[in-house]
């Protein structure tokens, strides 16, 4: 290479391999490794195990992490497109949020974005959609931003470090299910010296990894090029969001809920105008997420309260994914971008129109009355416009508003949005221009107004409803839609009509010789499909009522209601017409029975042509023809619309001939065909198996794929049977229930499986507070989340909870605190407890300070295992951690169970042997006959027990003295004689009171800034007004004194004395007035006697002191032995 | 929140449908007009019983009762379930009324039900406790019910009119119910059953088995009815006799037919005047003629019998979120009844499709998902 390059003359600078630094060292290390691997490998018996022990140890290890990296597989039943995936953005102030988004808009889109306001979604691949968000600072929007994030990026400081709003979010995001999260470091330009950066790097990171785990990414951005990051850096970020992988969670799996990343007041402009503070209409566009979204249900929007859902709409998707064309790479074209709230992108869709955003400066706007002539209904303003106008209304005065009539959806962009309409929007427009009720009806059937505009004007005054249904338009279809018209007054006159026609179909076919001709003509008549729908109306009643269902419960209810009433109220003969097999459902009050008890009319089965003609549903008869009975219907009846396989229940004989041959060869092949079905499904799970496993690598060849998939899943099912079992059931499920689904045309599976997840959808909510509006910041998204089962309902939870250790005081009961459990935050007093030994609930004043407690509280219910998370103060200029406790939910009743201890305290005022009077422990007689067996105690121990209330003569007997007979004097008994110096007691337990007090945090009905202030404690009110702690003196400690007890000299009695020995017997020996002599007199020694003294004592204490030294010694020595016989032992 | 918004509903029909769906869903139902132009206006003592067993294994549960009865306030508390329970169910309807909304709380309750119901255990109107134990708890099964827990024991017969029957009932809790595919009927391979008779001859019940069989050896030869003769305390208070027969598929389905012929309820004197002034279908009659119902059970198909119908497509609403697709017969009125509460509570549909070919319905939903929440994780 060199000559060759020598020989063209340049000569190019050789590479000179670094000999010092970090990527000197890898390399070094890298060759010693494989060195050594290398010699490792050169001899492999020589490293294979030598100890059986040790084997057996590292194979049950090895099976020991096998077993530990299994969990139990989540369901994930999201069949539609994804949604976009949410990215959060967090951080504290002035970290850099709205640029990285920004830096990432432009990698992704190439557009400049000027302001990040609400969610902005972008198509970031062939497969993902991504959708940003600025989390906003305060706790309420991490809080809220935690339930929606999929991807959180933490924005951290590097040249501050860690601020508590991290941290915060980091807990917040645990307990809300802990969605991915990703740190980056920014301000990193602001260090100078090299080394001082890589260790903050390296400390910051150790810090994270603490918080989160080992490992997790945590992402440099050295400073800022042009005012924004790094391009490069910015591209690595974007491919490390572009790979991630979400894993489902499971409140979220369970729950619908949008992201609203469009918002808009749809109250008609009259209503503003006559009450500025009436409550609003709204429409909130957003991709659902989570789980389907069925019509009826309940929606929490959070900050604001629960509402239903007075309309849901499907939208097409603004921002879709590409087409599935096999290329590499997006185009341009398809670098999609949609963010309303930002006023960026260009065109809105809305269920009937689309806007087209226009920049300023492009257009030369005429004047209104020319933008009248062309959109030319100025004079009846369409709700669009209302709309629009509503929204500007928000920043402007009420009469401003409604004199302008230019269409400018964000006033401060500048930006200017002209409506453009599609053909047949001009008359709907005219038609909502009047009513309400029209609107509501053309939010059921929109997606039918564009392909269905005859019809809808044709039904403009009926309830439009079956036009969805038979779209077709065929003869056929048009005569029941004309049918439906006449009958439009009385439902159940139709549908007994129908029930009518089908009696007749179903008779037919019990009789199989019957009218025959009608039977065909009526088979012929109906698409499988349409009869499928016929039954279902027969059922259901009308498809249009149906689809309303959703609305406001009681309403409907009452319309249900109505409509019964009108069945009600009829003659009885034509009641009774209708109330066919109690089809009509005429009778409200006809008898539950589950069986059906007319038997009236049976056949005579010992015939033997009845009883043959049954003889293919035994196992006696003819196998082929009971499994052909026995098929999935589908594809039979799919055959029966294309080949006329009916013909076969034609008459008799023809039916026995053409059955058992068609039977013989058709059963075979449909058992194939079903064979087959089958066979695909599992072949699809395991394909989608394989994919979830490899993560979605897409190796062109199909079949070879599933090869791949089937070695894999049997090499596996050796390692874990039971896990992979599982996996593969719930992949079957799938499948199953996409190939069921799929079946079905769209307006019957919207009713059955209601909305799907990732579709783009327009929710319109009635009688929301004005505050909503006018305190609308498109800076705080908007989290609207489906409620679920039993989750509207209010009353006690309990939970259990662990104060954090971070926050510095311990809790008190009673406090009020603000929880946030699923979608909510509300604010609640909560009753701390613990469970006993036994079972029992025993409130805390205190939450324990490092241990979890049960608190109980009242307020909307949320499922088991729901997390909890509690905060005391909503202030933004805390420097405190403001997230008081975790907790989870572990059940909830209507009845709170906490008890707490009571000690009833008494004197004795009489006492007889064992027995004795017990007063001042009750109050009544009453009292004590409800305590009566209790068991009783007195601060010495003495154990007793209560039996019954004084008897007056006993020991009560004011009554001779005159006076009225005390009550609740108590009689007990104790197992020895107690002082009247005694005190006793009776422990027992009483019922805790969980307050009924909730609060629900209105944060978006008010200004952003403002602290949303609930229930203060009762610590605050102190504070507050000024007022000390009330103080009980008896409650006071107070020095014990104990004086020292005299006791009285030892009496022995004189029989006593006269027994005991000489020895014991106290001696009375007079007191001596004068000592002894002995004692007395003086020891004068003489020289040499105090020499000899003076020796003695000098070797007595060198003996002492020898003695003393051994003495240790041996000591010493013990303890040593004594050390080593421990250790050894 | 804090006000109570109440489903209004009309009329006594499906009073245990919607009961039970208000209980499982917890929502408060307000029931108007029940029996309101009748001569004796309100609550029936039957449905007054029930309300008292539902109060029996909720938590908390609230109801109101106007004075003429004829309103009705239902404010459902938690499903506790619990054992040691004993209910009365009167003798106005028999045990199989109360039986069939209690199975599907019992699942969904806290702790484990166990309870005793004293009452009519065979009647012609309800399903009998015989048919429970051989239809309707295979059916649970199908649902991911463990078969281990439930259990019902038959301790005394009790027939219509003065009742005096106990059975013991014990279900156990489950934490979702699966979904199932259950559109293959099978062919009849086995007929099971039982004739009992309470007070009167072993002989009625012989007489019973024998023309069953009579009709039934034709098609099938795998035929076994048992028989079972209580007498004095086992037989409850009044005399009859019945029979409960049972076709099991090759595929597991478990079609039933049942019923019971008993002294009807007389003034005192007529009782006096002469017993066999009361004609009752003679027992060789009563035989052949479950005999033929059954066979006209078979005969529209289905995987079911028609008056389990309407716990089947409660089981099915109620399962996870998941396509469940069964096969029935002609549908019952008490199964279109059962599938509207259930739009109108659960917000379930299904889609109901014939099979003209076999003169069955197909019938998918997509299960509503619910969860026994009552239970208390650890």
């Amino acid at each position: 290479m060199a000559m060759d390059s020598g020989a063209d003359g340049q000569s190019h600078k050789a590479h000179r391999s670094r000999h010092s630094g970090a990527s000197a060292k890898k390399k070094t290390k890298a060759k010693n490794k494989d060195q050594n691997s290398d010699q490792k490998q050169q001899n492999p018996k020589a490293f294979a195990f030598r100890s059986n022990a040790k084997a057996k140890r590292l194979q049950s290890r090895a099976v020991e992490k096998e077993q530990r990296r299994l969990h139990l597989p989540v369901i994930d039943r999201s069949y539609g497109e994804l949604p976009p995936f949410v990215v959060v953005v967090q951080g504290p102030p002035q970290v850099g949020k709205s640029l990285l988004i920004k830096t990432l808009v432009k990698h992704y889109t190439k557009h400049n974005l000027p302001d990040v306001r609400g969610p902005i979604t972008i198509v970031s691949g062939k497969q993902r959609r991504l959708q940003f968000v600025e989390c906003p600072n305060d706790i309420n929007g991490m809080i809220d931003a935690a339930k929606f994030a999929d991807l959180a990026l933490l924005l951290i400081d590097g040249s501050y470090g860690f601020e508590m709003e991290t941290f915060e979010f980091l807990n917040i995001l645990q307990v809300h299910g802990f969605p991915k999260v990703m740190g980056v470091l920014t301000h990193l330009d602001k260090f100078k010296d090299v080394k001082k950066l890589k260790k903050t790097k390296q400390r910051l990171k150790h810090r994270f990894w603490t918080e989160i785990y080992d490992g997790a990414k945590l992402f440099y951005l050295s400073g800022l090029i042009h005012g924004k990051y790094p391009k490069r850096e910015v591209h690595n970020l974007a491919r490390f969001i572009s790979v991630m992988k979400f894993p489902p969670l499971s409140w979220r799996t369970s729950h619908p809920y949008l992201l609203v990343d469009r918002f808009e007041d749809v109250t008609p402009p009259e209503r503003v105008q006559m009450n500025s503070k009436c409550d609003r209409n709204v429409t909130l566009y957003g991709y659902l997420r989570g789980c389907n979204l069925k019509k009826g249900t309940k929606v929490h929007i959070a900050g604001v309260g629960d509402f239903s859902l007075a309309g849901v709409t499907g939208l097409s998707d603004p921002c879709p994914l590409p087409s599935a064309a096999k290329k590499k790479g997006l185009r341009d074209k398809e670098k999609l971008f949609y963010a309303p709230m930002s006023g960026l992108g260009d065109l809105l869709y809305d269920k009937d129109a689309v806007y087209i955003n226009i920049n300023d400066q492009f257009v030369q706007y005429s004047k209104v009355d020319e933008m009248g002539g062309t959109t030319n209904k100025e004079n009846k303003r369409d709700v669009g416009e209302d709309l629009v106008k509503s929204l500007q209304a928000v920043k402007s005065p009420i009469d401003e508003k409604l004199e302008k009539t230019k269409i400018s959806l964000f006033s401060h962009n500048g930006r200017k949005r002209r409506k453009a309409i599609f053909g047949d929007g001009v008359d709907h427009s005219n038609l909502k221009s009047t009513d309400e009720e029209n609107e509501g009806d053309e939010d059921d059937d929109s997606d039918n107004d564009n392909d269905e505009g005859e019809n809808d004007r044709s039904n403009e005054d009926n309830e439009s409803c079956s036009g969805s249904e038979f779209s077709d338009g065929d003869e056929e279809d048009l005569k029941s839609e004309e049918d439906d018209r006449s009958n439009e007054d009385n439902e159940s006159c139709s549908g007994s009509e129908f029930s009518d026609g089908d009696e007749e179909d179903l008779k037919s076919e019990e009789d199989g010789m019957g009218n025959i001709s009608k039977w065909r003509a009526s088979l012929v008549e109906r698409a499988s499909k349409k009869q499928n729908i016929n039954l279902m109306q027969l059922v259901y009643g009308k498809s249009a009522s149906t689809s309303n269902t959703s609305a406001n419960e009681v309403k409907d209810d009452s319309e249900n209601e109505e409509s019964d009433e009108d069945e009600f109220f009829k003659p009885k003969g034509q009641r009774a017409k209708n109330s066919i097999e109690g089809l009509g459902g005429g009778n409200i009050n006809t008898e539950d029975c589950s069986k059906s008890t007319k038997i009236s009319e049976l056949k005579n089965w010992k015939e033997e042509e009845v009883y043959e003609s049954i003889r293919d549903r035994f196992v006696t008869g003819d196998w082929s023809k009971g499994a052909l009975r026995n098929q999935m219907s589908e594809a039979k009846t799919e055959e029966d619309d294309i080949d006329g396989d009916f013909e076969d229940l034609e008459t008799g004989e023809k039916y026995e001939s053409h059955q058992k041959d068609d039977s013989s060869n058709g059963g075979i092949q449909k058992e194939d065909d079903d064979a087959i079905e089958e066979r695909r499904l599992k072949k699809l799970a395991l394909r989608a198996k394989f994919d979830a496993h490899y993560d979605g690598s897409e190796s062109p060849e199909e079949e070879t794929d599933v090869q791949n998939g089937g070695k894999f899943h049997r090499s596996q099912a050796n390692d874990s049977g039971y896990y992979d079992k599982l996996k593969e059931e719930i992949e079957l499920q799938k499948q199953i229930n996409i190939a069921e689904l799929d079946d079905l045309d769209e307006t019957t599976r919207l009713e059955i499986e209601g909305f799907r997840t990732g579709m783009y959808l327009r929710l319109e909510v009635h009688d929301v507070p004005f505050e909503m509006i006018e305190y609308f910041d498109p800076c705080h998204p908007i989290l609207v989340g489906g409620i679920g089962l039993g989750e509207e309902n209010v009353g006690y939870m309990q939970t259990r909870l662990k104060r954090h250790r971070w926050h510095k005081k311990v809790l008190k009961t009673r406090d009020p605190i603000i929880v946030s459990i699923g979608w909510r935050r509300y604010q609640t007093t909560p009753v701390y407890a613990i469970e006993d030994q036994n079972g029992r609930h025993r409130m805390l004043k205190y939450t324990p300070e490092h241990m979890h407690c049960l608190a109980m509280f009242w307020g909307p219910l949320a499922p088991p295992k729901t997390g909890v998370l509690a905060v005391q103060n909503l202030s933004n200029n805390q420097a405190a951690f403001r997230i008081i406790a975790t907790a989870y939910v572990l059940e909830f009743n209507h009845a709170a169970r906490i008890v707490k201890k009571i000690k009833l305290v008494g004197y004795p005022c009489k006492i007889f042997k064992k027995t004795a009077l017990i007063k001042d422990m009750f109050t009544s007689d009453l009292e004590v006959a409800r305590f009566e067996g209790a068991a009783i105690r007195t601060v010495s121990g003495i154990r007793g027990q209560v039996k019954k209330a004084a008897k007056e003569e006993i020991g009560n007997q004011p009554k001779k003295k005159g006076g009225q007979a005390r009550e609740g004097i108590a009689r007990c008994t104790f197992e020895d004689r107690i002082l009247m110096s005694d005190i006793v007691f009776l422990r027992a337990w009483t019922q805790v009171e969980v307050p009924h007090f909730y609060n629900a945090l209105t944060t978006s009905l008010q200004p952003r800034q403002k602290t949303w202030q609930g229930m203060k404690t009762v610590a605050e009110l102190r504070r507050e007004h000024n007022l000390s702690i009330p103080v009980n003196k008896d409650s006071l400690y107070k020095p014990i004194e104990r004086k020292p007890r005299k006791f009285n000299p030892l009496v022995i009695p004189k029989a006593l004395q006269a027994d005991l020995p000489f020895e014991s017997k106290p001696k009375n020996i007079p007191h001596r007035k004068r000592p002894l002599l002995e004692d007395r007199r003086a020891v004068v020694m003489e020289p040499h006697e105090r020499k000899v003294h003076a020796l003695v004592q000098h070797l007595q204490l060198i003996r002492n002191d020898k003695m003393k030294k051994r003495k240790i010694k041996e000591e010493e020595k013990r303890k040593e032995f004594m050390l080593l016989f421990n250790t050894f032992s | 929140m804090g006000k109570i918004t109440y489903k209004r509903l009309k009329g006594s029909q499906n009073m245990r449908q919607r009961l039970l769906l208000a209980t499982l869903k917890s929502t408060p139902v307000l029931i108007e007009d029940i029996h309101a132009d009748d001569t004796l206006p309100g609550l029936r003592p039957h449905e007054i019983s029930l309300l008292r067993l539902f109060e029996k294994l909720t938590d908390d549960c609230l109801i109101e009762i106007n004075e003429t009865g004829t309103k009705l306030k239902y404010k459902p508390g938690i499903i506790v379930g619990g054992s040691h329970l004993v209910h009365d169910c009167g003798v106005s309807r028999a045990i199989g009324y109360f039986l069939e909304p209690l199975i599907l709380l019992g699942l969904f309750a806290r702790k484990t039900l166990v309870i005793i119901l004293k009452g009519i255990t065979n009647d012609s109107k309800d399903p009998s406790v015989d048919t429970f134990r051989s239809t309707t708890f295979p059916l649970l099964k199908r649902f991911g019910v463990p078969s281990e827990g439930l259990k019902l024991e038959i301790k005394s017969r009790g027939v219509s009119p003065h009742g005096g029957g106990e059975v013991h009932l014990a279900i156990p809790t489950v934490q979702h119910l699966t979904a199932t595919m259950w559109t293959d009927e099978g062919m009849v391979k086995r007929i099971r059953g039982e004739a009992f008779t309470t007070r009167v001859s072993v002989q009625l019940g012989n007489e019973m088995i024998y023309a069953a069989r009579g009709i039934f050896n034709r098609l099938l030869p795998d035929v076994y009815i048992a028989s079972d003769y209580r007498k004095r305390s086992e037989a409850g208070n009044s005399s009859g006799y019945g029979i409960s027969l049972v076709a099991e598929t090759t595929s597991g389905c478990c079609i039933s037919a049942d019923t019971t012929v008993s002294y009807p309820r007389g003034d005192e004197e007529e009782d006096i005047e002469g017993e066999e002034k009361k004609e009752l279908i003679p027992a060789a009659d009563v035989g052949e003629k479950l005999a033929s119902v059954l066979l006209e059970e078979i005969e529209k198909g289905g995987v079911v019998d028609s008056t389990h119908q309407g716990l089947l497509f409660l089981l099915c609403a109620l399962c996870v979120n998941d396509v469940s697709k069964v096969r029935v017969g002609k549908l019952s009125p008490y199964g279109i009844e059962t599938l509207r509460e259930i739009r109108d509570f659960l917000d379930v549909q299904f889609v109901i499709k014939p099979d003209p070919s076999t003169g069955t319905v197909i019938l998918k939903c997509w299960g509503s998902g619910m969860k026994n929440l009552s239970r208390k994780t650890t």
